[in-house]
């Protein structure tokens, strides 16, 4: 026969607490959360819009001719409901959700062709973007919320916060718009060394560092608070301000 | 019948043109009816004056001419008065507001012209006088402040007002908010008034520094706009 003694019981019970607790709060996050995937058909030059209440939004590229949405919604959830328009897909959380006062957070992962222009906007919450090549992407957060742009390559591009950083990697087309705003966090421009820009940066003295770009044409105006003046050929148009935090530029 | 119906038959009863029948029922509602007696009184008179001058009135032998002369009078008659009013010993604003203008087709364009080309060059020069005062604060307004020859400090105290206006609406809504929510939003907000004082001291130090004007217009438009963006929470 085979006996356990009264302590080795006590042992073994008080083992089987923590895997019991683990089990019912991952089971609870589960419920709690609740996950939605839609597929639309695309063309090659599609457009997104969205506008979140909060939560991370992360936009991808891969090759198939479609976009896909997929959206975890904390309880309480949001009413989510994409309309498709003659150039895209509209995603308004703020307007579907106008009369609710409390809903829980939504993070959105989008799919979509590489040639899209997408246009991002919530009011907490971070922005990921990576790989577009389309005409625009604008990533506005209200508050708090950092914004990173990897592989970016647009003719327009619109990143700003109040809280948060702003990272950049990507390239400025010749003839193209970019403009970088935050409140409070450190804006990082990663370019290739061949980038040529019209540059326009303000943020409080001594925190502008133009790295490997600095060169004798650039003007330092008001005490060191901004920098201007032209990078390369100055093609492309870029506006860069920060209240508070640093901006850094760096080669890549 | 009533006397509507008989005055109908008035005419005819003048004529004599009625059956005997009615012939008597007329004559005898005419005996004892003030108003239908009235009626055959006056119709009896048109009648025998049209029947007295018959074929005295021939057609006019030029209706264009006739027409043309008495158009003549009524010009004539109209216009007279219009010069009559006028004083002697009038000033010339009087005269002037009192003028009667004909212009022919030429002399209207010439005036149109003439006014064009003057409103233009005023709306020029309205232009470049703007611009010569605006100079850098056209440059920093950029965003929402208003391009005037304000200083600085009154343009803060016009755009603290529509701040004071948002953030009463986002106060009263407030309450409803989540902790999290209102904490990310006192926190965000204290940056932007941060960079709002910040730029305000450096003006104090430097009134004219550019840099931290166009910093202050932008921070404070910021600010509205956040508070716009909470107020519908």
């Amino acid at each position: 026969m085979n006996f356990h003694s009264p302590v080795t019981r006590t042992r073994a019970s008080l083992a089987a607490f923590p895997a019991l607790f683990l089990v019912f709060a991952v089971t609870t996050s589960a419920l709690a959360q609740q996950r939605v995937s839609r597929h639309y058909p695309a063309g090659k030059n599609v457009r997104i819009e969205l506008k979140n209440l909060s939560g991370t939004i992360t936009v991808e590229t891969w090759a198939k001719d479609e976009i896909r949405i997929t959206a975890t919604m904390e309880a309480p959830a949001v009413h989510f409901n994409p309309r498709q328009t003659d150039t895209g897909l509209v995603i308004d959380i703020v307007g579907d959700n106008r009369d609710r006062r409390d809903v829980g957070d939504v993070n959105f992962k989008i799919q979509v062709p590489s040639r899209s222009s997408v246009d991002l906007e919530t009011r907490s919450g971070q922005i990921s973007v990576s790989n577009i090549q389309g005409d625009l992407v604008r990533a506005h957060v209200w508050t708090s919320g950092d914004i990173t742009l990897t592989g970016v390559n647009a003719a327009r591009v619109f990143a700003s916060n109040t809280t948060g950083n702003i990272f950049f990697d990507g390239e400025f087309a010749s003839g193209g718009t970019y403009e970088f705003k935050s409140g409070q966090g450190t804006i990082t421009l990663r370019l290739p060394a061949s980038c040529g820009f019209r540059l326009v940066a303000t943020a409080p003295a001594e925190k502008i560092s133009m790295g490997p770009f600095s060169n004798g044409g650039l003007k330092t105006l008001g005490q060191g608070r901004r920098i201007t003046g032209d990078v390369g050929d100055g093609r492309a148009s870029v506006t860069v301000t920060n209240y508070q935090g640093n901006i850094n530029f760096l080669r890549r | 019948m009533n006397c509507e119906n008989y005055q109908n038959l008035v005419s005819d009863f003048i004529d004599g043109s009625l059956s005997p029948e009615d012939q008597n029922n007329v004559a005898g509602h005419l005996s004892v009816c003030g108003p239908c007696t009235d009626v055959r009184s006056d119709l009896g008179a048109i009648v025998a004056f049209c029947l007295e001058h018959r074929n005295e009135y021939e057609a006019v032998p030029n209706e264009r001419a006739l027409w043309l002369r008495i158009s003549n009078v009524i010009e004539a008659e109209s216009a007279e008065p219009a010069r009559a009013i006028i004083p002697a010993n009038a000033g010339w604003w009087f005269r002037l507001m009192n003028r009667s203008w004909q212009l022919s087709f030429p002399q209207l364009a010439a005036a149109a012209t003439v006014i064009i080309i003057a409103v233009s060059m005023l709306t020029v020069v309205g232009l470049r006088r703007l611009n010569f005062t605006g100079g850098p604060e056209v440059v920093a307004s950029g965003i929402a402040l208003p391009v005037t020859g304000l200083s600085v400090k009154d343009r803060y105290r016009q755009q603290q007002q529509v701040i004071d206006y948002w953030n009463e609406r986002v106060e009263l809504n407030k309450a409803r908010w989540n902790p999290q929510m209102r904490e990310t939003f006192d926190k965000n907000m204290g940056v932007i008034d941060a960079a709002v004082n910040d730029s305000m001291r450096q003006l104090t130090q430097n009134p004219h520094d550019e840099v931290s004007e166009e910093i202050l217009n932008a921070a404070l438009n910021d600010k509205v706009e956040l508070l716009k963006e909470f107020a519908a929470l």
